[in-house]
């Protein structure tokens, strides 16, 4: 009899359990859009840090004729970054050994659009305090920048090309030993895990952050260049 | 609760119930109420505070802060029982970050009542010193489970979880943060100790269900799925059990429908993740049926 009893109790129990199911979730998305109005109290509160800004965010400080495209492989706004930071970097200096730049895609944290671009639309592309400097490398860490470029599947790069996996570099020839790669701090400390930089032989502090130098290179273009060339393929 | 306690306890209600020979149990379930617990959330918002400029290629107008509170206002005028929560990256990505330095972020935060929100790597970018000014300005807590900060100036200012009590239900939140050595530069996270999310996260996960959470959510700022071996929400979500959502953020992913992916018992857990910059609210509607309640209260009751 006393079996019986608990035969029965545990066959109700999983009845019980089989046809009530505790949790159930039902998910929805809302999108954030002009459908809504903003809240005046909310916004009140943002207003005064929103006017110091702007005054120093919204001037104007060039034109861009489309909207630029960051992406891997290659993109317009990849190439635009690094030939600006290249541009800045040595347009008064002589080069006897090759230079590339070498960013990371997602470093590049915007993209400009067709229309007026900004201070603060410089601050989007690159909001970090990163400072620019130039690495020298052996030429033997081409190959390890190969590997890395192929496994990310492509960074911008600028004053170079990287040919079906393989780096060609401006300005070598057979008697280089040496490279120099102008980067920020971020990625030359590691960031990215970009370790070829480990293999470094001189570091060139340049005192200037990445995003002043793009600062000034919108200004000098006025209006921006676009350059669409495919750079990188594997 | 352990679901197999939860079997052995309903047997023994409704076993008893049936030898009372009465329709009692069969009236409950006609009867049954159920409580809607509504979960908001977020992920790298990206100090987005005003919406996006009109000439935005791909979002023009869409998002800001200000919009974010009138529909979580609106929201939470309908539903009782509202938890909102984000899934880190709150700083860097608009001046408004250069500029105050997260401060505006956490206050307008907490004018939105968020209940609680996890570190992303970006929310290292002021360094600690930074992020300890500005969260001083947060009214929410920072939930880092497998941040260890003892030998920093963050110690006690972060907790591993935290439960909520909605009507009579808990639920338990926790945070996972992703491996800081090569995603942010170590003078800005200085003494921070790395720990193993899915260990660390089996671990409180499992402590959460124990302390009787009913539903348990991991904030994380994993990333949704890599194409490599690298440990994403996927991998947390099929390495560990007790979880039953992952809210994600650091991949950006914009997921129309949560995904399911089965934990290491089998069991489902929702991973969802509202791409970025505040353009999306998440929104998961959990309803936990009232008969659990009824036989937890009935066992009380000796009827057997």
């Amino acid at each position: 009899m006393h079996k019986f009893f608990i035969l029965i109790i545990i066959g109700a129990g999983l009845l019980a359990c089989s046809s009530v199911s505790n949790i159930s979730l039902h998910s929805s998305l809302v999108k954030i859009d002009q459908a809504y109005s903003p809240n005046s109290r909310l916004d009140s509160l943002i207003l005064p840090f929103k006017d110091s800004l702007a005054k120093e965010m919204n001037i104007v400080i060039g034109t861009s004729p489309i909207n630029f495209i960051t992406a891997r492989p290659y993109g317009t706004m990849n190439n635009w970054f690094a030939d600006a930071i290249f541009v800045n970097q040595t347009f008064n200096v002589r080069l006897s050994e090759p230079v590339m730049c070498l960013f990371n895609v997602g470093g590049i944290r915007s993209s400009f659009n067709k229309g007026s671009i900004t201070v603060g639309d410089v601050f989007k592309v690159m909001p970090f305090d990163n400072e620019l400097v130039w690495v020298k490398l052996p030429i033997s860490a081409i190959n390890s920048i190969e590997t890395y470029l192929l496994k990310s599947g492509g960074e911008p790069i600028a004053n170079a090309n990287l040919v079906q996996g393989k780096l060609q570099l401006n300005g070598i020839n057979s008697q280089t030993k040496f490279f120099w790669v102008i980067t920020s701090d971020y990625l030359m400390n590691g960031g990215d895990k970009m370790d070829f930089f480990k293999q470094k032989i001189e570091v060139n502090f340049t005192n200037k952050l990445l995003r002043s130098a793009l600062l000034e290179e919108v200004k000098k273009q006025a209006v921006l260049k676009v350059d669409s060339t495919v750079r990188v393929t594997f | 609760m352990k679901r197999r306690s939860f079997v052995k306890k309903s047997a023994l209600v409704s076993g008893g119930l049936l030898l009372a020979g009465n329709s009692f149990a069969k009236t409950s379930f006609a009867q049954q109420k159920k409580i809607k617990v509504t979960i908001l959330h977020t992920n790298d918002t990206h100090s987005n505070i005003e919406p996006l400029p009109a000439n935005h290629s791909k979002f023009p107008n869409m998002g800001g802060i200000s919009k974010r509170f009138e529909v979580i206002r609106a929201i939470r005028q309908e539903q009782e029982h509202v938890l909102l929560l984000d899934a880190g990256d709150i700083f860097q990505g608009t001046p408004y970050f250069n500029k105050y330095k997260g401060t505006l972020e956490m206050k307008l935060m907490s004018e939105l009542g968020y209940d609680a929100a996890t570190m992303g790597n970006h929310d290292f970018d002021a360094g600690l010193g930074g992020f300890f000014m500005a969260s001083e300005h947060a009214k929410f807590p920072f939930l880092c489970a497998n941040y260890d900060f003892s030998n920093t100036i963050l110690k006690d200012k972060t907790k591993p979880y935290t439960i909520f009590k909605k009507g009579k239900y808990s639920i338990g939140v926790f945070g996972i943060g992703i491996e800081l050595d090569g995603l942010v530069p170590a003078s800005k996270f200085e003494q921070t100790i790395y720990l193993n999310p899915i260990k660390v996260a089996n671990e409180v996960a499992s402590f959460l269900k124990k302390e009787g959470c009913d539903v348990v959510i991991c904030l994380s700022h994993l990333g949704f799925e890599y194409q490599t071996d690298k440990v994403s929400d996927r991998i947390l979500a099929a390495q560990t059990s007790n979880i039953d959502i992952i809210l994600g953020g650091h991949t950006h992913t914009f997921i129309e429908k949560p995904t399911e992916v089965n934990n290491s018992e089998g069991k489902p857990v929702l991973i969802n993740q509202v791409g970025w910059g505040g353009l999306h609210l998440g929104r998961i509607d959990i309803e936990i049926s009232t008969e659990k309640t009824l036989f937890r209260k009935q066992q009380h009751v000796k009827v057997i």
